[in-house]
């Protein structure tokens, strides 16, 4: 085998990148902080459709960020991203003294524009203020996720078979009439994370993960299946207890049922509806984990992904207010197994358990140590980039709507009429998160405690407040379903979270 | 930085080194260099802030070879890449990964090949943006930012005052051969400014945008006034009630619906999964036939065109519908051989490797370039909205999604901005963000066009790749829903 970057690479180079970056910020004018994120990972992956190999591949990738704190009467930002081969590998101190430079650049031009635009701005400039991070914690930690296979020695052709043979079984079912694609990723992925203020973080994880999409007709459905786990979770260790085989043919049966059944007519009122826990992971994700972040809740979004209805200002707001019924408590905890399952995030911080929601009251925010220090608060390391050449953005960790102590069975014998909403489909949410409109994958019309008839292409909309105040029913079951693609920032950045919850009964519009 | 020749070089080594290979068939060698630097504004009256919140950038090049290789019974197709090198070294490693991955794709008939056909830009791009340094990149984003401050501060606004967005600068260069005759390369560059602005305690909200591909056309300060004009102007908006309205989009409410559904529905590979309402519908009336889409990648002046496409092949102009016949469909060249029969042809114009660049780590797929959208009887904004007469201008929308799947064509979204109630062939008072959301179906409202407007902007939406050219446009009875009245109340 030719010599190429692995995760291993990250082992040589990382006590070099430590003292480079102490000596660095001692030898920059006006530097007071830097710290430098490295990223290494080996992935496989292939792909199929309609029975037939499309594509397959495996790859070995490194890329690096740089932050840097810099100026003189105002501090401010500057920021470095690359993507690094085998020749920067092997000449890492240099290209990470080039990275901190133009950060350290930025930074002080930046710096300097603060100052300018102050002058200029009289009253409507004071707002803008040295950059300061909350102090933190300094941890030198080695974390490793457990696995029992390796991704790495995984055959591509093994992954190959499995895409194909997948892809075959669900083309049998409809006998070529529909459309399927299967993609199956395993990865085994390094980070470090270093700062001047003395922190060193090597963290280490494998993620495996599989998605299916089907269409047939006009009815297409796509889900995905996966875990922060080595190749086992193909073959039944992830949230679902699935093999992914039995997964992607479940959903094949779902759209061929589906595609014979009634298009859902909506409502123009509200209706009594029960959702599964795969449909409140979408619904935890939107509702709550997206304006729990502090970043949205502070208008650093507002262009972008949106504000937060939580969080008018620093005198209206809803923390210590209902904002649901006293059934619903949600919270972030890294520490779950989970697609958000991580110690520390992306400024070396330790993620800590922040509750949301506790008994229908609003408790707080996910934050990193600039908003932390804005808002007064302790980081509670919820700072994540997808990439190390992309910055960090305050993310959703594992974001879940608590269990409560129903039988959801229950939940559904008690309705004479109403529905019920099994597996999220598609969101659209309002700006600051204050109406929703998600759809399902099925819908079932209740009728005296029993479910007497399927619908396709349907959803509930409500606004957010109104839906979680109306919660009456919370279940005892409880799942995290790995969410592939939140999207935030720009250039726009896709990372993998956790949400879930348990079965709930609300009331809301059908779509 | 790294220089055109060397891209050139890379490729040209490269494709003998594989084509001396033994069991190579045929292959495609890709080398580029991108960098992709935003200025991301952040600035709020009311909370600490940092004004320009983060300039940054992310840079990368290296080479990618997609690959034909003869086995004893099959041919398969292989890609690999490598990062940072653009020795044999990096070949080596990239064909190594090309041949370990190879698969026997029964869809693949060949690599692209040279025509006659002439690129139509040459030479189109901004050396200085390439050579753009760190105190400058930053000082583009601040003037955005002082537009918009500026605007605020002498109409008199200077509390709960909101501006957000960025300044985003594309370098990108690429060299491209292959075994069919392909020898070409690319260099492009393109400016882009999108701000939003808000005065919170009014409720409004405004947008802002420009684009340029040289430096000494590109005015970011426009970006921020136009935003805060915006918010000024839409300032005191009301609710409106639930029901069926006739619409004015506009420009950026255009790009949105284009974006986020229409353009994924006209590309060949969403027929080819069955994921389009477009299936089995070529030739058929699909919209009003007062409009007609086309994509022009070699539009001059646009900051979606290019000179050649990420295949080698020349860039050009695609009819999608015209005057309301769907006629076409973006394709790169794997999907026009695919569909290609003795009656039909698909000429591959969009076969592109977006994704902060050029992206040399991964093969050609399907991207739009420019879109424009054109009406057969163009009028001016003030007679389009006259012809309305009483309805709603929608200038902004939001998390706009096909809720039902692409084929379907049901979406819903909400209203976020620039928007105006119009009464009696005029704009009113203003829409009060985030108060309704709009839920329909993209084919009806295709069909249901009724006006489109002379004047057009090159119009960027969040995390989209393609530029529209957005003309407003007028569609009547579209489903609108008064939404989220609790937050009056808190």
């Amino acid at each position: 085998m030719k010599e190429r970057i692995t995760v291993d690479s990250i082992e040589q180079i990382k006590e070099r990148i430590y003292n480079l970056v102490l000596d660095s910020q001692r030898g920059l004018r006006n530097c007071h902080h830097i710290d430098i994120r490295i990223e290494a990972s080996e992935s496989k992956f292939a792909m199929a459709q309609k029975g037939a190999p499309k594509e397959s591949g495996e790859e070995s990738r490194m890329s690096l960020g740089v932050r840097v704190i810099a100026g003189d009467v105002f501090r401010a930002t500057g920021y470095f991203g690359s993507h690094l081969g085998l020749p920067d590998l092997r000449n890492i101190e240099k290209i990470i003294q080039k990275g901190i430079e133009h950060a350290w650049r930025r930074a002080l031009a930046n710096a300097s524009w603060k100052a300018e635009m102050k002058r200029v701005l009289d009253s409507i400039g004071e707002s803008i203020q040295s950059t300061s991070l909350e102090v933190i914690e300094i941890h030198k930690d080695i974390v490793a996720l457990d696995f029992k296979e390796d991704p790495r020695a995984i055959p591509l052709q093994t992954i190959i078979k499995e895409a194909v043979g997948v892809s075959e079984s669900v083309e049998k079912l409809y006998e070529s009439l529909g459309y399927n694609m299967i993609y199956l990723y395993t990865t085994f992925v390094r980070e470090l994370f270093v700062s001047s203020e003395g922190v060193l973080i090597d963290q280490t994880y494998p993620l495996t993960e599989g998605f299916a999409h089907i269409v047939l007709g006009d009815e297409s459905h796509y889900d995905h299946l996966g875990a922060k786990c080595g190749w086992e979770a193909i073959y039944g260790e992830n949230p679902f207890n699935r093999n992914f085989r039995d997964f992607a043919i479940g959903l094949a049966k779902e759209t061929i049922e589906l595609s014979k059944a009634e298009v859902l007519p909506s409502t123009s009122k509200e209706v009594v509806v029960v959702t599964d826990p795969h449909f409140n992971a979408l619904l935890a994700h939107e509702i709550i984990g997206h304006p729990v972040e502090a970043d949205r809740a502070l208008k650093m979004e507002t262009a972008y992904a949106g504000r937060s209805w939580l969080f008018r200002g620093f005198i209206e707001n809803q923390i210590g207010k209902r904002v649901a019924s006293d059934l619903v408590t949600a919270y972030s905890d890294a520490s779950l197994t989970g697609y958000g399952q991580y110690k520390y995030d992306s400024e070396g911080v330790r993620a800590k358990k922040v509750v949301h929601i506790d008994r229908g009251i609003f408790r707080g925010f996910l934050n990193s140590r600039e908003t932390a220090a804005i808002l007064g608060e302790e980081p509670n390391g919820a700072m994540r980039a997808t990439d190390a050449y992309l910055i960090p953005l305050i993310r959703m960790t594992n974001t879940v709507i608590a269990p409560g102590n129903r039988n959801p069975e229950d939940i559904i014998k008690e309705i004479d009429d109403g529905y019920y909403l099994v597996s999220h489909r598609t969101p659209s949410i309002g700006e600051s998160r204050e109406n929703f409109s998600i759809s399902a994958r099925r819908v079932y019309k209740i009728k005296n405690g029993e479910l007497v008839k399927l619908y396709r292409s349907g959803g509930i909309t409500s606004d957010s407040r109104d839906y979680l105040m109306k919660v009456d029913a919370v279940g005892n079951d409880f799942l995290i379903i790995p969410m592939p693609n939140c999207g935030k920032g720009s250039p726009m950045q896709a990372l993998r979270v956790g949400n879930g919850g348990p079965t709930m009964r609300s009331r809301a519009r059908l779509t | 930085m790294v220089a055109i020749e060397d891209l050139r070089k890379c490729v040209k080594d490269g494709l003998q080194f594989v084509k001396s290979q033994k069991d190579v068939r045929d292959a495609e060698i890709f080398a580029s260099w991108n960098d992709q630097v935003t200025v991301r504004i952040n600035y709020t009256s009311d909370i600490p802030c940092n004004g320009v919140q983060e300039p940054k950038n992310i840079s990368g090049y290296g080479v990618g070879v997609l690959v034909v290789f003869d086995t004893s019974d099959t041919i398969k197709i292989g890609f690999g890449s490598d990062t940072g090198d653009l020795t044999l070294e990096g070949l080596e490693r990239a064909l190594d990964k090309a041949r370990r991955g190879a698969v026997s794709d029964p869809d693949f008939k060949s690599l692209p090949f040279s025509s006659d056909e002439s690129p139509k830009l040459t030479s189109y791009h901004d050396k200085s943006i390439m050579e753009l340094e760190d105190e400058e990149m930053v000082s583009l984003g601040w003037r955005a930012l002082k537009g918009a401050l500026m605007t605020f501060k002498e109409s008199g606004y200077k509390r709960s005052l909101i501006v957000g967005g960025d300044v985003t600068i594309l370098k990108e260069k690429m060299a491209i051969a292959n075994t069919q005759g392909i020898d070409d390369y690319d260099e492009s560059t393109a400016l882009m400014s999108s701000i939003t602005a808000m005065v919170e305690e009014k409720d409004s909200k405004g947008t802002g945008w420009t684009t340029a591909t040289h430096l000494d056309k590109f005015k970011p300060e426009e970006s921020g006034e136009m935003a805060a004009r915006s918010a000024i102007s839409t300032i005191g908006g009301k609710r409106i009630e639930s029901g069926k309205y006739n619409v004015v989009f506009g420009r950026q409410a255009v790009a949105t619906l284009f974006s986020e559904m229409i353009v994924s529905a006209l590309s060949l590979s969403s027929i080819d999964s069955g994921n389009s309402p477009f299936v089995g519908k070529l030739g058929e009336k699909v919209a009003s036939d007062t409009v007609s889409i086309y994509d022009d990648g070699a539009r001059a002046g646009e900051i979606g065109s290019k000179k050649i496409t990420c295949e080698g092949l020349t860039t050009g102009r695609t009819d999608l519908i015209e005057k309301g016949r769907l006629v076409g469909f973006l394709t790169n060249h794997y999907y026009s051989k695919k569909y290609e029969s003795n009656v039909r042809k698909f000429i591959p114009r969009n076969g592109f490797r977006f994704g902060g660049g050029r992206d040399f780590r991964q093969s050609a797929s399907i991207f739009a370039t420019n879109i424009v959208i054109e009406g057969t009887r163009e009028v001016t904004s003030e007679k389009l909205i006259s012809r309305i007469k009483n309805g709603i201008y929608i200038g902004r929308l939001w998390y706009l999604y096909p809720v039902h799947g692409l084929a379907r064509a049901d979406f819903t979204g909400t209203v976020i901005g620039d928007s105006y109630i119009i009464r009696n062939g005029k704009l009113g008072e203003p829409l009060k963000p985030n108060t309704v959301r709009i839920s329909d179906n993209f084919v009806k409202l295709l069909q249901n066009i009724k006006g489109i407007s002379k004047e057009k902007k090159s119009t960027i939406t969040w995390g989209s790749e393609e530029v529209v050219i957005a003309p407003e446009i007028a569609v009547k009875e579209i489903n609108l829903e008064n939404v989220a009245e609790f937050v009056e109340s808190l």
